[in-house]
């Protein structure tokens, strides 16, 4: 009896082992819906790097200087044609905001580049209601209108340098931005090289990009096709900082209270109106009328109303002439 | 006391392997004498049956039993056969359909929306309330259809990745259109790059995923139509060989008695005659009208659906190609490669074309025929948009592309297009459904017939040899 217990007694205790081995841990509870990546959606066609960035240090001629400022319209002029025809065609931007964009409640183009235009209209005709039109083109079509002779003037945050020299004409220095950086109020970011390591937005064939790009402390370079894709990304903490001209930044900042520019300007940008190469008259005619916006107080209205604000004071830029 | 020892065995918490038995020898040897019992059954059996069958009313037993086995098994195949084909048209008409249904429902809505979202923003000052409206109405239909459709993704894997991925993309695209909306009535420009961020998610990421979807349930419909078109070749073969065997009986047995006809064996062969024309004929309508609900319905429908498809992107890319505000180059390349889709490179040809090859008569036809003029008057308005954009006169150029109100503009030729080709997919769901409901009619009672019929042939077998059987006492 006694050792038949003791059979029994090994088999339960074989049974068990074997149970115990053959079910292991009941383990962990299954994950019903695995999700692998949460990220944001990006902006269409977001890049590195681009070897086809623009700019580039050509010091081959003071590009600042312009013709000198006549303000008579002659009889055979340019500006006859243009009064002649009744409306003054303008290639402007409207995705900038602040310098060149399209109020999206009143659907009017609005901005410190289309103050310029309003007050080339005016000296032209009297007044600037419905005497331009204004046709939005992109940067990477500035010099070819130009050269097209399809419109009169182009005012589109249009950096006068001197491999653009050759192929159109530029007025005086009518605006003076550089580049700055764009980060969130919180951030104690105060210069690029603050950024090292981190993403950094700027649009594809920018000069602004190159500069991220090249900068010896390597702060990661995003590249995208819009300027105000940048905004998203970095509203949506995709990038850390946003570098460009502080015209564009600016215009960013005012569309976001919780970002600031910081930086000072660590590159020069120098606007100008562009002109179609032989229309030299008009070149003169523009000069004229900033001489003349500069003086009466027009240019430091807009300044003002349009970029003080993000940007604070400033006064116009003085005018060289060849 | 051995009882306690097995006892964890069955109640144990945790499904695993079954234990061990325990290492004893008495157990296995005993199992083995009665399997190999078991195994000699059947050799029991056929020898018993060879030996009957050296006599006469042996041999008859066993032809009757034979006889009797292969009635009862070709009729069960064939009403089994014909009872699968029928759950597979109700399951065609109830189930199949309404999904790729509701998968085209997504594609088309998620496209809309993405239209309609860019049209709503390029209008100055509040958004018309029509295309919110009609915003909303899109967003909430694909997500009721997104519903509908996964709760199929469980039993078509194909199905499961393309669901999950717009179910969680979904959410995400509304929240960028939102912050775009909300950034616009500010007067912000930045609401433009949201809205081009959430059409590049819906391109890039939502509506492929919506577009496999409507491929995996349009395959799968197809393949279900063609399974209910399919030719019974077992149910067949088997009642084939039945009436076969009964004949080869009756001649075996008119050669042996002497008697020409044996009224339970003749009444059995006649059963097996009726349930093979009726089978036959039921087959040869069902599988006609299941296909012509194929070819008239289903196949045009995704001729149709894809044209109205490629119409809505082209759509949403001539009014993003105004949203970009002068950066939209890539956006009016795209619209001319889904405009081809639609109409073909030469304005003769594409999607449009072949559902006009398709469709030549009935309501759709017309319908197809409103759609391609619609199409002509769109393409045409879209030049003029192109053209007042390029020429600077941006605000004109809006104008034309989403005012409704503007005869020659594009917003009411587009919107004809659209419902014109709505119109020809309702009227080709509705053929689909005819064509096959009809089809699932010609199957009617056929399957309790076959039943019938094959219990009729067996009690003939039975009545007939027992006939001849009594002889013999």
């Amino acid at each position: 009896m006694s050792r038949r217990g003791n059979t029994v007694r090994a088999g339960v205790l074989a049974v068990v082992a074997l149970l115990a081995a053959s079910c292991g841990s009941p383990g962990k509870p299954v994950d019903p819906a695995p999700v692998s990546n949460a990220a944001w959606p990006q902006p269409a066609h977001v890049g590195g790097p681009d070897a086809t960035a623009g700019g580039g240090a050509d010091t081959s001629c003071n590009p600042l200087a312009s013709l000198p400022p006549n303000g008579t319209i002659g009889s055979d002029s340019t500006m006859a044609k243009i009064k002649e025809r009744g409306k003054l065609i303008a290639g402007v931007d409207q995705t900038t905001y602040l310098f060149g964009f399209r109020n999206p409640t009143t659907g009017n183009l609005e901005g410190f580049d289309i103050d310029m235009v309003n007050a080339i209209a005016r000296a032209l005709f009297g007044t600037s209601e419905g005497r331009v039109q204004f046709r939005a083109i992109s940067s990477s079509q500035r010099e070819d209108v130009l050269k097209d002779h399809q419109v009169d003037v182009v005012v589109r945050t249009y950096s006068i340098t001197c491999s653009r020299k050759k192929d159109v004409d530029f007025s005086s220095v009518y605006y003076q931005a550089g580049q700055q950086i764009l980060v969130a109020k919180e951030s104690k970011t105060e210069k690029l090289s603050d950024l090292s390591g981190k993403r950094v937005c700027a649009a594809k064939k920018s000069t602004s990009l190159a500069k991220i790009a090249t900068d010896p402390a390597k702060p990661v370079p995003i590249s995208v096709d819009n300027w105000s894709d940048c905004l998203v990304m970095l509203q949506q903490g995709q990038v850390a900082a946003v570098s460009t001209d502080d015209t564009i930044l600016a215009g960013m900042a005012a569309q976001d209270p919780t970002l600031k520019v910081v930086g000072g300007q660590f590159t020069q940008e120098n606007y100008g109106i562009g002109v179609p190469k032989d229309n030299e008259d008009m070149v003169r005619y523009v000069n004229a009328v900033l001489e003349e916006i500069r003086g009466t107080g027009v240019w430091q209205d807009s300044y003002r109303k349009w970029v003080e604000p993000s940007l604070g004071a400033a006064s116009p830029p003085s005018p060289q002439y060849r | 006391m051995t009882s306690t020892a097995t006892a964890p065995g069955p109640t144990a918490p945790a499904p695993g392997p079954p234990p061990p038995s325990p290492p004893d020898g008495r157990d296995r040897a005993g199992g083995r004498s009665g399997l190999l019992g078991l195994l000699d059954l059947p050799g029991q059996a056929v020898r018993a049956i060879i030996r009957s069958a050296a006599t006469m009313p042996g041999r008859l037993t066993v032809i009757a039993v034979g006889l009797v086995l292969l009635a009862l098994v070709a009729g069960l195949i064939a009403t089994l056969s014909v009872q699968d084909r029928d759950d597979t048209i109700s399951g065609v008409i109830d189930h199949r359909e309404p999904l790729a249904a509701a998968a085209q429902q997504v594609y088309k809505s998620l496209s809309d929306a993405d239209a309609t979202a860019a049209s709503a923003f390029l209008s100055i000052g509040t958004e018309p309330p029509e295309l919110r409206s009609r915003y909303e109405r899109d967003i909430a239909e694909a997500g009721a259809a997104l519903a509908k459709a996964a709760s199929d993704s469980s039993d078509v894997a194909d199905a499961a990745a393309p669901v999950d991925v717009l179910n969680q993309s979904l959410p995400v695209y509304t929240g960028l259109v939102e912050t775009a909306r909300a950034n616009n009535r500010l007067g912000y420009p930045v609401g433009a790059s949201y809205l081009r961020e959430a059409s590049e998610l819906m391109r890039a990421k939502i509506l492929p995923a919506a577009q496999d979807l409507y491929r995996v349930d349009t395959e799968k419909l197809i393949e279900e139509q063609d399974s209910a078109t399919g030719f019974p070749w077992l149910a067949t073969i088997l009642v084939v060989a039945f009436l076969a065997a009964l004949i080869a009986a009756q001649v075996y047995l008119t050669r042996r008695t002497n008697r020409l006809l044996n009224v339970g064996l003749v009444v059995a062969t006649a059963a097996v005659v009726v349930s093979l024309l009726w089978g036959a004929a039921a087959l040869v309508v069902q599988g006609s009208l299941v296909g012509s609900g194929q070819d008239d319905g289903s196949h045009r429908v995704d001729v149709l659906v894809r044209a109205r498809i490629a119409a809505l992107q082209a759509r949403a890319d001539e009014t993003l190609t105004l949203v970009a505000r002068g950066d939209g180059a890539t956006y009016e390349r795209d619209f001319g490669t889904n405009a081809a889709q639609l109409v073909g490179p030469d304005g003769q040809g594409g999607l449009l074309a072949e559902a006009r090859g398709l469709i030549t008569d009935g309501e759709g036809a017309a319908k197809v025929a409103d759609a391609t003029r619609a199409a002509e008057d769109w393409l045409k308005a879209h030049k003029q948009v192109r053209s007042q954009d390029d020429s600077g006169q941006y605000q004109e150029a809006v104008d034309t592309a989403v005012l409704e109100d503007r005869k020659t503009g594009s917003a009411p030729a587009f919107r004809r297009l659209d419902d014109s080709l709505q119109a020809a997919i309702d009227v080709g769901r509705q053929e689909f459904l005819d064509d096959t409901h009809d089809g699932d009619r010609a199957l009617t009672f056929l399957a309790p017939g076959l039943a019938v019929l094959a219990v009729i042939a067996a009690a003939g077998v039975t009545m007939g040899i027992r006939e001849r059987l009594r002889e013999y006492r």
